[in-house]
């Protein structure tokens, strides 16, 4: 198993930010992380990463505590979190200097066929940023990859682009967990649907299953969280 | 150190600017420090140490704020993105307390060459090894006896309280460092007066070629002398080891809370 929670627990002062969830993950998969706001998706994703810590139970990933093992995933939290002085070539450097397998040909590839300009991101508009951020991702070659909220407002067509690179740029032993609004539009893209309410997992599907019942996931995420 | 190379350069990707702007500014103080004018030479020598110690100052501040830019990036998710990098949270702190140390080194470096320069403009001559003590080593005794510790105590609060802010108020940590601190630096002080001068002293100027009851002197104008240095200056090397080994410690404790750390 790639990845997993065993009744685990987060807990924020008074308030449960996810409660009592178990999941595996194994190798291969586009999971969507569904909920409302404030579901749990983005602490289930930070938990995985190593980000946060549980107040119980037990994370691991790659078979030990996703903090040790923060090399080999790839974590793409909500925040726009890029310095501002920073260019797509600044970031080439910080990223081949910090990650072993950062694939700077994959990398250059990426910022091209996502149409990332070559400015600071200071004079980025908020899609560019973030094609900018999934090009630093998605150049890594790992195996677990967090995508928490890339399409979080982010114009169509960027969204398009987003959601086309990383279809392009998954490899069948790669799993994705990608927590998105946009339900939609990147339901094609999801092989398993983790729905959230209230920090408990309310289902955990697979898209195929949903589909042959003749529900979309658009139409699940409705009527569990409705 | 795995990554420090990178961390040392987004370093000076971020504060770059900064430390060009404090070294920059030696060349205000040198201006202020050429323009000083006073009725006598003794009020002009206060003048002019004042001066530098004002200096001083600023070399020590500016450092620090550098440092404590982390405040900021905890709000802007920066840190998640340092968090989650390979390199140890020692590699991290390291490459952050390096490059303030090594700004905060170089001006107070540049800084001992002014005053060699203000000694110069009293009239007093002084040889080479005397210019090489205050250009080298008095900086470097004061950077590690104070910048240092200082540098080191700001890396640890802005990663104590960035280490508290997903769970509740960062100014609770602050709070406890900043008022902690008085105390913990009383009994510092205590302790250092006590220890100081049981190994010999650094003898400042005996090492100088300048014998004990010897002068330095002369005024370039050919006037008789107006200061004599009667006797040899010794600084007590422990308060240099005490405040090394501090700040060794509240870095490894900084490193160890990185590691711990939620973001």
């Amino acid at each position: 198993m790639l990845a997993s929670l065993s009744d685990v627990t987060k807990r924020y002062g008074r308030t449960d930010g996810l409660s009592n969830v178990s999941i595996d993950f194994p190798a291969g998969q586009v999971v969507g992380v569904l909920g409302l706001n404030g579901s749990g998706k983005s602490t289930l994703l930070k938990l995985l990463a190593g980000l946060l810590f549980p107040s119980a139970g037990k994370v691991t990933v790659f078979d030990g505590p996703p903090r040790q093992n923060r090399a080999k995933l790839v974590y793409l939290g909500e925040n726009d979190s890029l310095w501002t002085w920073m260019t797509p070539a600044d970031a080439e450097t910080f990223m081949k200097g910090l990650y072993d397998d950062f694939d700077v040909d994959r990398y250059r590839a990426l910022l091209d066929s996502l149409a990332v300009p070559k400015r600071r991101t200071k004079a980025m508009s908020k899609g560019e940023r973030g094609r900018l951020r999934l090009a630093m991702a998605l150049a890594r070659d790992a195996k677990l990859y967090l995508l928490d909220e890339p399409l979080a407002g982010i114009d169509l067509l960027s969204r398009e682009k987003i959601l086309q690179s990383i279809v392009r740029e998954w490899h069948t032993d790669e799993t994705i967990l990608l927590s998105t609004h946009e339900v939609a539009e990147a339901e094609g893209l999801f092989e398993r649907v983790l729905y959230l309410r209230e920090g408990r997992l309310a289902l955990d599907a697979r898209a195929e299953e949903l589909r042959d019942q003749g529900r979309s996931v658009v139409q699940a995420f409705r009527e569990v969280l409705g | 150190m795995k990554g420090f190379k990178t961390l040392f350069w987004l370093e000076y990707r971020r504060s770059g600017a900064w430390a060009v702007a404090l070294i920059g500014s030696l060349a205000f103080w040198a201006w202020a420090l050429f323009q000083a004018r006073a009725v006598d030479p003794v009020e002009l020598s206060s003048v002019r140490t004042v001066l530098l110690v004002i200096a001083a100052a600023v070399g020590a501040l500016v450092p620090a704020l550098m440092i404590g830019r982390l405040r900021g990036e905890t709000r802007g998710g920066q840190y998640q993105v340092l968090l989650l990098t390979p390199p140890s949270g020692a590699a991290h702190i390291a490459a952050r307390y390096a490059f303030a140390l090594g700004t905060a080194a170089v001006y107070f470096g540049i800084l001992g060459g002014l005053a060699w320069w203000v000694v110069e403009m009293a009239g007093l001559t002084v040889d080479a090894s005397t210019a090489a003590q205050l250009v080298l080593g008095l900086p470097l005794y004061v950077v590690g006896t104070t910048i240092a510790p200082i540098l080191a105590w700001t890396v640890l609060l802005t990663v104590f309280v960035s280490a508290y802010r997903i769970a509740g108020p960062g100014w609770i940590p602050g709070t406890v460092m900043v008022v902690g601190t008085p105390f913990a630096l009383r009994w510092l002080v205590e302790g250092i007066a006590r220890a100081a001068y049981s190994l010999p002293g650094w003898p400042i100027l005996g090492s100088l070629g300048i014998s004990e009851g010897a002068y330095m002197t002369a005024s370039p104008d050919g006037h008789e002398p107006e200061m004599i240095v009667d006797g040899i200056v010794h600084i007590p090397q422990e308060p240099l080891w005490i405040m090394l080994a501090l700040t060794l410690v509240l870095l490894v404790i900084a490193s160890r809370i990185w590691r711990e750390v939620e973001a």
